[in-house]
Protein backbone atom coordinates (compact mmCIF):
# COMPACT_ATOMS: atom_id res chain seq x y z
CA UNK A 1 0.00 0.00 0.00
CA UNK A 2 1.11 3.52 -0.66
CA UNK A 3 -0.44 5.27 2.33
CA UNK A 4 2.34 5.09 4.90
CA UNK A 5 3.41 8.72 4.39
CA UNK A 6 -0.15 9.96 4.92
CA UNK A 7 -0.52 7.84 8.01
CA UNK A 8 2.51 9.44 9.62
CA UNK A 9 1.05 12.90 9.15
CA UNK A 10 -2.31 11.71 10.44
CA UNK A 11 -1.18 10.75 13.88
CA UNK A 12 -0.75 13.36 16.60
CA UNK A 13 1.98 12.90 19.20
CA UNK A 14 1.06 11.26 22.48
CA UNK A 15 -0.19 13.71 25.11
CA UNK A 16 2.64 13.03 27.47
CA UNK A 17 5.46 10.53 27.47
CA UNK A 18 5.73 8.45 30.64
CA UNK A 19 8.57 9.46 32.88
CA UNK A 20 10.13 7.59 35.76
CA UNK A 21 10.53 10.86 37.64
CA UNK A 22 6.81 11.44 37.87
CA UNK A 23 5.01 10.11 40.91
CA UNK A 24 1.42 10.01 42.09
CA UNK A 25 -0.32 13.33 42.52
CA UNK A 26 -3.55 14.45 44.09
CA UNK A 27 -6.66 14.17 41.92
CA UNK A 28 -7.34 17.44 40.17
CA UNK A 29 -10.93 18.04 41.12
CA UNK A 30 -10.85 21.82 40.76
CA UNK A 31 -14.36 23.19 40.33
CA UNK A 32 -14.76 25.14 37.10
CA UNK A 33 -15.65 28.81 37.31
CA UNK A 34 -19.25 29.58 38.19
CA UNK A 35 -19.94 31.16 34.84
CA UNK A 36 -18.38 28.53 32.63
CA UNK A 37 -20.38 26.82 29.92
CA UNK A 38 -20.50 23.48 31.71
CA UNK A 39 -22.05 24.90 34.87
CA UNK A 40 -24.50 26.95 32.83
CA UNK A 41 -25.70 23.83 31.02
CA UNK A 42 -25.79 21.70 34.19
CA UNK A 43 -28.08 24.25 35.81
CA UNK A 44 -30.45 23.96 32.86
CA UNK A 45 -30.61 20.14 32.89
CA UNK A 46 -34.09 18.94 33.76
CA UNK A 47 -33.51 16.71 36.81
CA UNK A 48 -36.45 14.52 35.81
CA UNK A 49 -35.28 13.84 32.26
CA UNK A 50 -33.61 10.49 33.00
CA UNK A 51 -36.71 9.37 34.89
CA UNK A 52 -38.82 9.96 31.76
CA UNK A 53 -36.27 8.34 29.45
CA UNK A 54 -37.49 4.83 28.50
CA UNK A 55 -36.09 2.87 25.57
CA UNK A 56 -36.76 -0.33 23.69
CA UNK A 57 -33.94 -2.83 23.86
CA UNK A 58 -31.50 -2.78 21.00
CA UNK A 59 -28.80 -5.23 20.07
CA UNK B 1 -2.35 -5.22 10.06
CA UNK B 2 -4.46 -8.37 10.22
CA UNK B 3 -7.89 -6.68 10.09
CA UNK B 4 -8.27 -5.49 6.51
CA UNK B 5 -11.33 -3.36 7.09
CA UNK B 6 -13.14 -2.14 10.18
CA UNK B 7 -16.18 -0.08 11.05
CA UNK B 8 -18.49 0.86 13.90
CA UNK B 9 -22.27 0.71 14.25
CA UNK B 10 -23.99 3.03 16.72
CA UNK B 11 -27.58 2.54 17.86
CA UNK B 12 -28.72 5.91 19.20
CA UNK B 13 -31.17 6.45 22.04
CA UNK B 14 -34.26 8.37 20.88
CA UNK B 15 -36.79 10.30 22.92
CA UNK B 16 -39.77 12.20 21.48
CA UNK B 17 -41.74 14.46 23.81
CA UNK B 18 -44.96 12.79 24.94
CA UNK B 19 -44.15 9.46 23.25
CA UNK B 20 -43.46 6.09 24.89
CA UNK B 21 -41.36 3.15 23.61
CA UNK B 22 -44.57 1.86 22.00
CA UNK B 23 -44.10 4.60 19.38
CA UNK B 24 -40.31 4.40 19.23
CA UNK B 25 -40.10 2.29 16.07
CA UNK B 26 -42.23 4.78 14.14
CA UNK B 27 -40.30 7.71 15.63
CA UNK B 28 -37.03 6.14 14.55
CA UNK B 29 -38.34 5.47 11.02
CA UNK B 30 -39.49 9.09 10.82
CA UNK B 31 -36.14 10.39 12.03
CA UNK B 32 -34.20 8.37 9.42
CA UNK B 33 -36.57 9.67 6.73
CA UNK B 34 -35.32 13.22 7.40
CA UNK B 35 -31.83 12.41 6.05
CA UNK B 36 -30.71 15.24 3.75
CA UNK B 37 -27.34 13.76 2.77
CA UNK B 38 -27.48 12.27 -0.76
CA UNK B 39 -28.48 8.63 -0.48
CA UNK B 40 -30.07 5.62 -2.13
CA UNK B 41 -32.96 3.94 -0.29
CA UNK B 42 -32.65 0.17 0.04
CA UNK B 43 -30.32 -2.57 1.25
CA UNK B 44 -29.04 -5.90 -0.03
CA UNK B 45 -30.17 -8.53 2.48
CA UNK B 46 -29.24 -11.48 0.22
CA UNK B 47 -26.10 -12.48 2.11
CA UNK B 48 -27.38 -12.06 5.67
CA UNK B 49 -27.70 -15.15 7.86
CA UNK B 50 -28.25 -14.13 11.49
CA UNK B 51 -28.96 -17.69 12.75
CA UNK B 52 -25.70 -19.20 11.42
CA UNK B 53 -22.96 -19.30 14.03
CA UNK B 54 -19.27 -18.95 13.14
CA UNK B 55 -18.56 -21.93 15.34
CA UNK B 56 -20.32 -24.22 12.87
CA UNK B 57 -23.96 -24.56 13.87
CA UNK B 58 -27.32 -22.89 13.23
CA UNK B 59 -29.86 -21.93 15.90
CA UNK B 60 -33.58 -22.44 15.31
CA UNK B 61 -34.63 -18.94 16.32
CA UNK B 62 -33.33 -15.73 17.85
CA UNK B 63 -34.49 -14.51 21.27
CA UNK B 64 -36.46 -11.33 21.75
CA UNK B 65 -36.66 -9.06 24.77
CA UNK B 66 -39.86 -9.72 26.80
CA UNK B 67 -40.12 -6.03 27.75
CA UNK B 68 -40.22 -5.05 24.07
CA UNK B 69 -43.08 -7.48 23.52
CA UNK B 70 -45.02 -5.55 26.19
CA UNK B 71 -44.38 -2.26 24.38
CA UNK B 72 -45.58 -3.84 21.12
CA UNK B 73 -48.85 -4.93 22.75
CA UNK B 74 -49.65 -1.35 23.78
CA UNK B 75 -48.69 0.14 20.41
CA UNK B 76 -51.53 1.72 18.49
CA UNK B 77 -49.50 2.11 15.28
CA UNK B 78 -49.85 -0.52 12.56
CA UNK B 79 -46.66 -2.31 11.42
CA UNK B 80 -44.70 -0.17 8.99
CA UNK B 81 -44.32 -1.50 5.43
CA UNK B 82 -40.64 -0.50 5.39
CA UNK B 83 -39.57 -0.93 9.00
CA UNK B 84 -35.81 -0.71 8.42
CA UNK B 85 -36.07 2.38 6.19
CA UNK B 86 -32.54 1.62 4.92
CA UNK B 87 -30.49 4.40 3.40
CA UNK B 88 -27.03 4.11 1.87
CA UNK B 89 -25.31 7.47 1.99
CA UNK B 90 -22.91 9.05 -0.46
CA UNK B 91 -20.11 8.64 2.11
CA UNK B 92 -20.53 4.85 1.92
CA UNK B 93 -22.32 4.54 5.29
CA UNK B 94 -25.67 3.00 6.17
CA UNK B 95 -28.42 4.79 8.14
CA UNK B 96 -31.53 2.89 9.21
CA UNK B 97 -33.97 2.04 11.96
CA UNK B 98 -32.90 -0.90 14.12
CA UNK B 99 -35.53 -1.98 16.68
CA UNK B 100 -36.57 1.62 17.36
CA UNK B 101 -33.05 3.05 17.40
CA UNK B 102 -31.65 5.19 14.57
CA UNK B 103 -28.49 3.30 13.64
CA UNK B 104 -25.49 4.70 11.78
CA UNK B 105 -22.94 2.22 10.44
CA UNK B 106 -19.74 3.92 9.31
CA UNK B 107 -18.22 3.11 5.95
CA UNK B 108 -15.36 0.62 6.05
CA UNK B 109 -12.05 2.16 7.10
CA UNK B 110 -8.40 1.06 7.20
CA UNK B 111 -7.17 3.89 9.44
CA UNK B 112 -8.41 4.56 12.94
CA UNK B 113 -8.57 8.33 12.53
CA UNK B 114 -10.77 7.89 9.46
CA UNK B 115 -13.02 5.79 11.65
CA UNK B 116 -13.11 8.45 14.38
CA UNK B 117 -14.01 11.13 11.81
CA UNK B 118 -16.76 9.00 10.24
CA UNK B 119 -18.24 8.11 13.62
CA UNK B 120 -18.60 11.82 14.48
CA UNK B 121 -19.90 12.49 10.95
CA UNK B 122 -22.64 10.00 11.87
CA UNK B 123 -23.47 12.02 15.01
CA UNK B 124 -23.83 15.15 12.87
CA UNK B 125 -26.01 13.42 10.26
CA UNK B 126 -28.30 11.93 12.93
CA UNK B 127 -28.48 15.29 14.74
CA UNK B 128 -29.50 17.06 11.50
CA UNK B 129 -32.29 14.45 11.14
CA UNK B 130 -33.31 15.13 14.76
CA UNK B 131 -33.69 18.90 14.18
CA UNK B 132 -35.74 18.36 11.01
CA UNK B 133 -38.01 15.86 12.74
CA UNK B 134 -38.54 18.32 15.60
CA UNK B 135 -39.69 21.07 13.27
CA UNK B 136 -41.88 18.64 11.34
CA UNK B 137 -43.79 17.14 14.28
CA UNK B 138 -43.52 20.21 16.55
CA UNK B 139 -42.37 18.21 19.57
CA UNK B 140 -39.03 18.15 21.35
CA UNK B 141 -36.82 15.33 20.03
CA UNK B 142 -33.66 14.21 21.81
CA UNK B 143 -31.01 11.81 20.52
CA UNK B 144 -28.42 10.29 22.84
CA UNK B 145 -25.15 8.53 22.05
CA UNK B 146 -25.22 6.08 24.94
CA UNK B 147 -26.18 2.45 25.58
CA UNK B 148 -28.75 2.45 28.38
CA UNK B 149 -31.91 3.85 29.82
CA UNK B 150 -32.17 3.62 33.59
CA UNK B 151 -34.81 0.87 33.60
CA UNK B 152 -32.76 -2.09 32.31
CA UNK B 153 -32.83 -1.58 28.53
CA UNK B 154 -29.61 -1.52 26.55
CA UNK B 155 -28.68 -0.89 22.91
CA UNK B 156 -25.38 -1.36 21.22
CA UNK B 157 -22.25 0.15 19.80
CA UNK B 158 -20.75 -2.63 17.73
CA UNK B 159 -17.26 -3.02 16.32
CA UNK B 160 -16.57 -4.96 13.14
CA UNK B 161 -13.19 -6.26 12.02
CA UNK B 162 -12.77 -8.21 8.79
CA UNK B 163 -10.16 -10.91 9.43
CA UNK B 164 -8.92 -13.89 7.37
CA UNK B 165 -11.00 -17.04 7.65
CA UNK B 166 -7.85 -18.93 8.61
CA UNK B 167 -8.28 -17.67 12.20
CA UNK B 168 -10.16 -20.07 14.46
CA UNK B 169 -13.14 -18.30 16.11
CA UNK B 170 -12.45 -20.14 19.37
CA UNK B 171 -8.86 -18.88 19.42
CA UNK B 172 -9.91 -15.28 18.70
CA UNK B 173 -12.43 -15.37 21.53
CA UNK B 174 -9.98 -16.92 24.00
CA UNK B 175 -7.19 -14.45 23.19
CA UNK B 176 -9.32 -11.31 23.07
CA UNK B 177 -11.53 -11.98 26.10
CA UNK B 178 -9.06 -10.79 28.79
CA UNK B 179 -8.56 -7.52 26.89
CA UNK B 180 -12.29 -6.92 26.42
CA UNK B 181 -13.01 -7.45 30.12
CA UNK B 182 -10.22 -5.05 31.11
CA UNK B 183 -10.35 -2.30 28.49
CA UNK B 184 -13.26 -0.31 30.03
CA UNK B 185 -10.57 1.07 32.37
CA UNK B 186 -9.29 3.04 29.35
CA UNK B 187 -12.29 3.27 27.01
CA UNK B 188 -15.44 2.87 29.15
CA UNK B 189 -18.15 5.51 28.81
CA UNK B 190 -19.24 5.37 32.47
CA UNK B 191 -22.73 5.61 33.96
CA UNK B 192 -24.57 6.44 37.15
CA UNK B 193 -25.50 3.17 38.80
CA UNK B 194 -27.06 3.44 42.27
CA UNK B 195 -26.94 -0.33 42.67
CA UNK B 196 -23.14 -0.27 42.78
CA UNK B 197 -22.67 -0.57 46.53
CA UNK B 198 -18.88 -0.81 46.37
CA UNK B 199 -18.03 2.89 46.44
CA UNK B 200 -19.61 5.65 44.33
CA UNK B 201 -23.00 5.08 42.62
CA UNK B 202 -21.02 4.83 39.40
CA UNK B 203 -19.72 2.20 36.94
CA UNK B 204 -17.09 2.70 34.28
CA UNK B 205 -18.85 0.54 31.64
CA UNK B 206 -22.33 1.14 30.25
CA UNK B 207 -22.63 -2.35 28.80
CA UNK B 208 -21.02 -4.66 31.40
CA UNK B 209 -24.23 -5.00 33.41
CA UNK B 210 -26.11 -6.15 30.29
CA UNK B 211 -23.70 -8.88 29.14
CA UNK B 212 -24.39 -12.44 30.25
CA UNK B 213 -22.75 -14.62 27.60
CA UNK B 214 -19.28 -14.86 26.09
CA UNK B 215 -20.38 -15.72 22.53
CA UNK B 216 -23.77 -16.07 20.88
CA UNK B 217 -25.85 -15.11 17.84
CA UNK B 218 -28.53 -13.67 20.14
CA UNK B 219 -28.22 -9.93 20.65
CA UNK B 220 -31.53 -8.61 22.02
CA UNK B 221 -31.66 -10.79 25.12
CA UNK B 222 -28.92 -12.66 27.02
CA UNK B 223 -26.35 -10.52 25.24
CA UNK B 224 -22.85 -11.78 24.48
CA UNK B 225 -19.44 -10.11 24.34
CA UNK B 226 -18.92 -11.60 20.86
CA UNK B 227 -21.74 -11.82 18.35
CA UNK B 228 -20.80 -14.98 16.45
CA UNK B 229 -23.30 -14.75 13.59
CA UNK B 230 -21.54 -15.84 10.43
CA UNK B 231 -21.98 -12.79 8.23
CA UNK B 232 -18.60 -11.75 6.85
CA UNK B 233 -20.04 -9.27 4.32
CA UNK B 234 -17.29 -10.54 2.01
CA UNK B 235 -16.32 -13.84 0.40
CA UNK B 236 -16.97 -16.36 3.22
CA UNK B 237 -14.26 -18.67 1.91
CA UNK B 238 -11.63 -16.01 2.58
CA UNK B 239 -13.01 -13.81 5.32
CA UNK B 240 -14.91 -13.70 8.56
CA UNK B 241 -16.19 -10.83 10.62
CA UNK B 242 -15.06 -10.38 14.20
CA UNK B 243 -18.15 -8.73 15.70
CA UNK B 244 -17.50 -7.26 19.16
CA UNK B 245 -20.67 -5.99 20.83
CA UNK B 246 -19.59 -5.31 24.41
CA UNK B 247 -18.18 -1.81 23.75
CA UNK B 248 -19.61 1.49 24.99
CA UNK B 249 -20.66 4.48 22.87
CA UNK B 250 -17.82 6.96 23.23
CA UNK B 251 -18.00 10.72 22.85
CA UNK B 252 -14.23 11.09 23.33
CA UNK B 253 -12.29 10.81 20.07
CA UNK B 254 -9.29 9.27 21.83
CA UNK B 255 -11.35 6.51 23.45
CA UNK B 256 -12.93 5.61 20.12
CA UNK B 257 -9.53 5.48 18.42
CA UNK B 258 -8.00 3.34 21.16
CA UNK B 259 -10.96 0.96 21.25
CA UNK B 260 -10.10 -0.03 17.68
CA UNK B 261 -6.34 0.39 18.01
CA UNK B 262 -6.08 -1.98 20.97
CA UNK B 263 -8.09 -4.72 19.23
CA UNK B 264 -5.98 -4.37 16.08
CA UNK B 265 -2.85 -4.79 18.16
CA UNK B 266 -4.16 -7.92 19.85
CA UNK B 267 -5.17 -9.35 16.46
CA UNK B 268 -1.60 -8.78 15.26
CA UNK B 269 -0.28 -10.42 18.44
CA UNK B 270 -2.56 -13.42 17.85
CA UNK B 271 -1.15 -13.73 14.32
CA UNK B 272 2.39 -13.64 15.79
CA UNK B 273 1.41 -16.17 18.51
CA UNK B 274 2.59 -13.61 21.06
CA UNK B 275 -0.48 -12.93 23.21
CA UNK B 276 -0.15 -13.21 27.00
CA UNK B 277 -1.79 -16.31 28.47
CA UNK B 278 -4.60 -15.71 30.97
CA UNK B 279 -6.86 -18.53 32.15
CA UNK B 280 -10.04 -16.78 33.24
CA UNK B 281 -12.97 -18.16 35.21
CA UNK B 282 -16.26 -16.55 36.26
CA UNK B 283 -16.25 -14.09 33.37
CA UNK B 284 -19.47 -12.36 34.44
CA UNK B 285 -18.16 -11.60 37.89
CA UNK B 286 -14.92 -10.19 36.43
CA UNK B 287 -16.84 -7.98 33.98
CA UNK B 288 -18.88 -6.51 36.81
CA UNK B 289 -15.86 -6.15 39.05
CA UNK B 290 -13.86 -4.08 36.53
CA UNK B 291 -16.91 -1.91 35.91
CA UNK B 292 -17.77 -1.38 39.59
CA UNK B 293 -14.41 -1.43 41.38
CA UNK B 294 -12.44 0.89 39.16
CA UNK B 295 -10.39 2.32 42.04
CA UNK B 296 -8.86 -1.16 42.46
CA UNK B 297 -8.80 -1.80 38.68
CA UNK B 298 -11.25 -4.70 39.13
CA UNK B 299 -10.72 -8.22 40.40
CA UNK B 300 -10.45 -10.73 37.58
CA UNK B 301 -10.75 -14.35 38.62
CA UNK B 302 -8.27 -16.90 37.29
CA UNK B 303 -8.15 -20.68 37.32
CA UNK B 304 -6.68 -22.19 40.48
CA UNK B 305 -8.38 -19.77 42.91
CA UNK B 306 -6.06 -16.98 41.80
CA UNK B 307 -6.92 -13.51 40.58
CA UNK B 308 -5.45 -10.45 38.89
CA UNK B 309 -6.57 -6.91 38.01
CA UNK B 310 -7.68 -5.30 34.76
CA UNK B 311 -4.63 -3.04 34.91
CA UNK B 312 -2.30 -6.06 35.05
CA UNK B 313 -4.01 -7.60 32.04
CA UNK B 314 -3.76 -4.35 30.04
CA UNK B 315 -0.07 -4.14 31.00
CA UNK B 316 0.58 -7.72 29.81
CA UNK B 317 -0.88 -7.06 26.33
CA UNK B 318 0.99 -3.76 26.11
CA UNK B 319 4.32 -5.37 27.04
CA UNK B 320 3.80 -8.00 24.35
CA UNK B 321 2.99 -5.28 21.81
CA UNK B 322 6.09 -3.27 22.76
CA UNK B 323 8.21 -6.38 22.35
CA UNK B 324 6.76 -7.79 19.12
CA UNK B 325 5.07 -4.98 17.17
CA UNK B 326 7.07 -1.78 17.77
CA UNK B 327 8.63 0.07 14.81
CA UNK B 328 6.69 -1.86 12.17
CA UNK B 329 3.80 0.45 11.41
CA UNK B 330 3.28 4.14 12.35
CA UNK B 331 -0.33 3.65 13.42
CA UNK B 332 0.57 0.69 15.63
CA UNK B 333 3.38 2.72 17.22
CA UNK B 334 0.96 5.56 17.95
CA UNK B 335 -1.50 3.19 19.68
CA UNK B 336 1.29 1.56 21.72
CA UNK B 337 2.65 4.95 22.86
CA UNK B 338 -0.81 6.22 23.76
CA UNK B 339 -1.62 2.97 25.57
CA UNK B 340 1.58 3.24 27.65
CA UNK B 341 0.94 6.89 28.56
CA UNK B 342 -2.69 6.23 29.48
CA UNK B 343 -1.89 3.17 31.58
CA UNK B 344 0.69 5.20 33.53
CA UNK B 345 -1.94 7.91 34.06
CA UNK B 346 -4.55 5.38 35.16
CA UNK B 347 -2.26 3.98 37.82
CA UNK B 348 -0.67 7.28 38.96
CA UNK B 349 -3.70 9.57 38.82
CA UNK B 350 -6.81 8.52 36.84
CA UNK B 351 -8.10 12.11 36.75
CA UNK B 352 -5.35 12.88 34.20
CA UNK B 353 -7.44 10.84 31.74
CA UNK B 354 -10.34 13.30 31.87
CA UNK B 355 -9.32 14.68 28.46
CA UNK B 356 -9.41 11.24 26.77
CA UNK B 357 -11.66 8.81 28.64
CA UNK B 358 -15.41 9.36 28.98
CA UNK B 359 -15.89 7.74 32.38
CA UNK B 360 -13.20 9.93 33.93
CA UNK B 361 -14.57 13.08 32.29
CA UNK B 362 -18.02 12.20 33.66
CA UNK B 363 -16.69 11.89 37.20
CA UNK B 364 -15.06 15.32 36.95
CA UNK B 365 -18.14 16.88 35.38
CA UNK B 366 -20.57 15.40 37.90
CA UNK B 367 -18.37 16.72 40.71
CA UNK B 368 -18.42 20.23 39.25
CA UNK B 369 -21.57 21.04 41.22
CA UNK B 370 -20.92 19.04 44.40
CA UNK B 371 -19.28 15.78 45.49
CA UNK B 372 -21.12 12.87 43.89
CA UNK B 373 -21.89 11.34 47.28
CA UNK B 374 -23.89 14.43 48.23
CA UNK B 375 -26.07 14.47 45.09
CA UNK B 376 -29.24 12.47 44.58
CA UNK B 377 -29.23 9.73 41.97
CA UNK B 378 -32.12 11.22 39.95
CA UNK B 379 -30.12 14.39 39.27
CA UNK B 380 -26.93 12.44 38.59
CA UNK B 381 -28.73 10.25 36.04
CA UNK B 382 -30.01 13.42 34.35
CA UNK B 383 -26.42 14.72 34.10
CA UNK B 384 -25.31 11.33 32.79
CA UNK B 385 -27.96 11.45 30.07
CA UNK B 386 -27.12 15.08 29.24
CA UNK B 387 -23.46 14.13 28.69
CA UNK B 388 -24.53 11.76 25.87
CA UNK B 389 -26.99 14.25 24.32
CA UNK B 390 -25.72 14.84 20.74
CA UNK B 391 -27.11 18.39 20.55
CA UNK B 392 -24.16 20.81 20.46
CA UNK B 393 -26.35 23.37 22.25
CA UNK B 394 -27.22 21.31 25.33
CA UNK B 395 -24.74 18.41 25.62
CA UNK B 396 -22.52 18.36 28.71
CA UNK B 397 -19.85 16.54 26.70
CA UNK B 398 -19.84 19.34 24.12
CA UNK B 399 -19.47 21.93 26.89
CA UNK B 400 -16.48 19.97 28.22
CA UNK B 401 -15.01 19.91 24.70
CA UNK B 402 -15.70 23.65 24.11
CA UNK B 403 -13.83 24.46 27.32
CA UNK B 404 -10.71 22.86 25.82
CA UNK B 405 -10.79 19.83 28.12
CA UNK B 406 -10.62 17.08 25.45
CA UNK B 407 -7.95 15.69 23.15
CA UNK B 408 -8.80 16.44 19.50
CA UNK B 409 -7.58 13.88 16.95
CA UNK B 410 -9.71 14.94 13.97
CA UNK B 411 -10.79 18.52 13.34
CA UNK B 412 -14.24 19.78 12.34
CA UNK B 413 -13.27 20.16 8.70
CA UNK B 414 -12.28 16.49 8.44
CA UNK B 415 -15.52 15.48 10.13
CA UNK B 416 -17.50 17.69 7.74
CA UNK B 417 -15.76 16.08 4.73
CA UNK B 418 -16.57 12.65 6.14
CA UNK B 419 -20.30 13.44 6.05
CA UNK B 420 -20.15 13.53 2.26
CA UNK B 421 -17.04 11.56 1.26
CA UNK B 422 -16.12 7.92 1.84
CA UNK B 423 -12.61 6.80 2.83
CA UNK B 424 -10.91 6.68 -0.59
CA UNK B 425 -8.89 3.54 0.09
CA UNK B 426 -11.72 1.08 0.78
CA UNK B 427 -14.69 -0.37 -1.07
CA UNK B 428 -16.84 2.29 0.65
CA UNK B 429 -15.50 4.74 -1.97
CA UNK B 430 -17.06 2.58 -4.70
CA UNK B 431 -20.34 2.41 -2.80
CA UNK B 432 -20.34 6.20 -2.46
CA UNK B 433 -19.59 6.62 -6.18
CA UNK B 434 -22.48 4.32 -7.04
CA UNK B 435 -24.89 6.32 -4.87
CA UNK B 436 -23.62 9.59 -6.33
CA UNK B 437 -23.56 8.68 -10.01
CA UNK B 438 -25.54 5.54 -10.78
CA UNK B 439 -28.30 5.14 -8.18
CA UNK B 440 -30.92 5.33 -10.97
CA UNK B 441 -29.56 1.99 -12.26
CA UNK B 442 -29.36 0.26 -8.89
CA UNK B 443 -31.34 -2.90 -8.18
CA UNK B 444 -29.61 -3.52 -4.87
CA UNK B 445 -26.55 -2.43 -2.91
CA UNK B 446 -24.90 -3.52 0.34
CA UNK B 447 -21.54 -3.96 2.02
CA UNK B 448 -20.42 -6.62 -0.41
CA UNK B 449 -21.94 -6.09 -3.87
CA UNK B 450 -23.92 -3.87 -6.20
CA UNK B 451 -26.43 -5.09 -8.75
CA UNK B 452 -27.44 -2.83 -11.65
CA UNK B 453 -30.24 -2.86 -14.17
CA UNK B 454 -28.67 -2.69 -17.63
CA UNK B 455 -31.52 -3.03 -20.10
CA UNK B 456 -32.20 -6.70 -20.71
CA UNK B 457 -29.54 -7.86 -18.32
CA UNK B 458 -28.35 -7.28 -14.77
CA UNK B 459 -24.75 -6.48 -13.95
CA UNK B 460 -23.30 -7.44 -10.57
CA UNK B 461 -20.01 -6.13 -9.22
CA UNK B 462 -18.35 -7.35 -6.04
CA UNK B 463 -16.97 -4.52 -3.94
CA UNK B 464 -13.38 -5.64 -3.33
CA UNK B 465 -12.02 -6.08 0.18
CA UNK B 466 -8.39 -5.36 -0.69
CA UNK B 467 -7.58 -1.70 0.10
CA UNK B 468 -7.24 0.14 -3.18
CA UNK B 469 -6.94 3.82 -4.04
CA UNK B 470 -10.17 4.61 -5.87
CA UNK B 471 -9.51 8.33 -6.33
CA UNK B 472 -8.66 7.84 -10.02
CA UNK B 473 -12.25 6.82 -10.85
CA UNK B 474 -13.37 9.75 -12.96
CA UNK B 475 -15.81 8.42 -15.55
CA UNK B 476 -19.44 9.53 -15.28
CA UNK B 477 -20.40 7.07 -18.01
CA UNK B 478 -21.65 3.78 -16.52
CA UNK B 479 -19.83 1.40 -18.86
CA UNK B 480 -16.67 3.52 -18.79
CA UNK B 481 -16.81 3.48 -14.99
CA UNK B 482 -17.23 -0.30 -14.88
CA UNK B 483 -14.28 -0.62 -17.24
CA UNK B 484 -12.13 1.56 -14.94
CA UNK B 485 -13.03 -0.55 -11.91
CA UNK B 486 -12.18 -3.70 -13.80
CA UNK B 487 -8.78 -2.27 -14.83
CA UNK B 488 -7.91 -1.11 -11.28
CA UNK B 489 -8.95 -4.48 -9.84
CA UNK B 490 -6.83 -6.27 -12.47
CA UNK B 491 -3.78 -4.15 -11.59
CA UNK B 492 -4.40 -4.71 -7.89
CA UNK B 493 -4.51 -8.49 -8.34
CA UNK B 494 -1.33 -8.32 -10.44
CA UNK B 495 0.44 -6.33 -7.68
CA UNK B 496 -0.73 -8.77 -5.05
CA UNK B 497 0.61 -11.72 -7.04
CA UNK B 498 3.92 -9.89 -7.55
CA UNK B 499 4.20 -9.07 -3.83
CA UNK B 500 3.40 -12.68 -2.92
Amino acid sequence: MAYSERRERDLPSPARKPSEDEGPSKPNVRKPDEENELIKRMKKVDPEQAKRYRQRSGQ
Amino acid sequence: MIAKLFGIETEYGLSVEGHSPSEQVHDSINLVSQCQVDHWSGWDYANESPRHDLRGFTVESLSTDPNDATWDLSSTSPPHHNERNDKILVNGSRLYNDHGHPEYATPECTRILDLVAHDIAGENIVYDCCRLLESKIRRHVKVYKNNIDYYGSSYGTHENYLVPRTFQPKLLIEKLLPLLISRPLLVGAGKISPKNKNSLPFEISQRAEHLTEIASVDTLYRRPIFNTRDEPHADPKQWMRLHVICGDANRMQWANAMKFGMIQIVLDLIASEATPVWRLTNINHSLQSVSQQHEKFGKIELEGSSWTTGAHILESYLEAAEKHLKDKHPETDWVIDEWRTALCDLIDDPYRLSDRVDWVAKLKIFEAMAPIRHQDSTTLKAFDLAYSDISPETSLYTAWEMMGNTRTLVNKSRVRDSMFTAPQDTRAALRGEIVKKFSNRLLTLGWRRAVFDHGDETIQIDLPVVPTNWTSLVSDDFLGWLSQISEISRLQEHNQRSNA
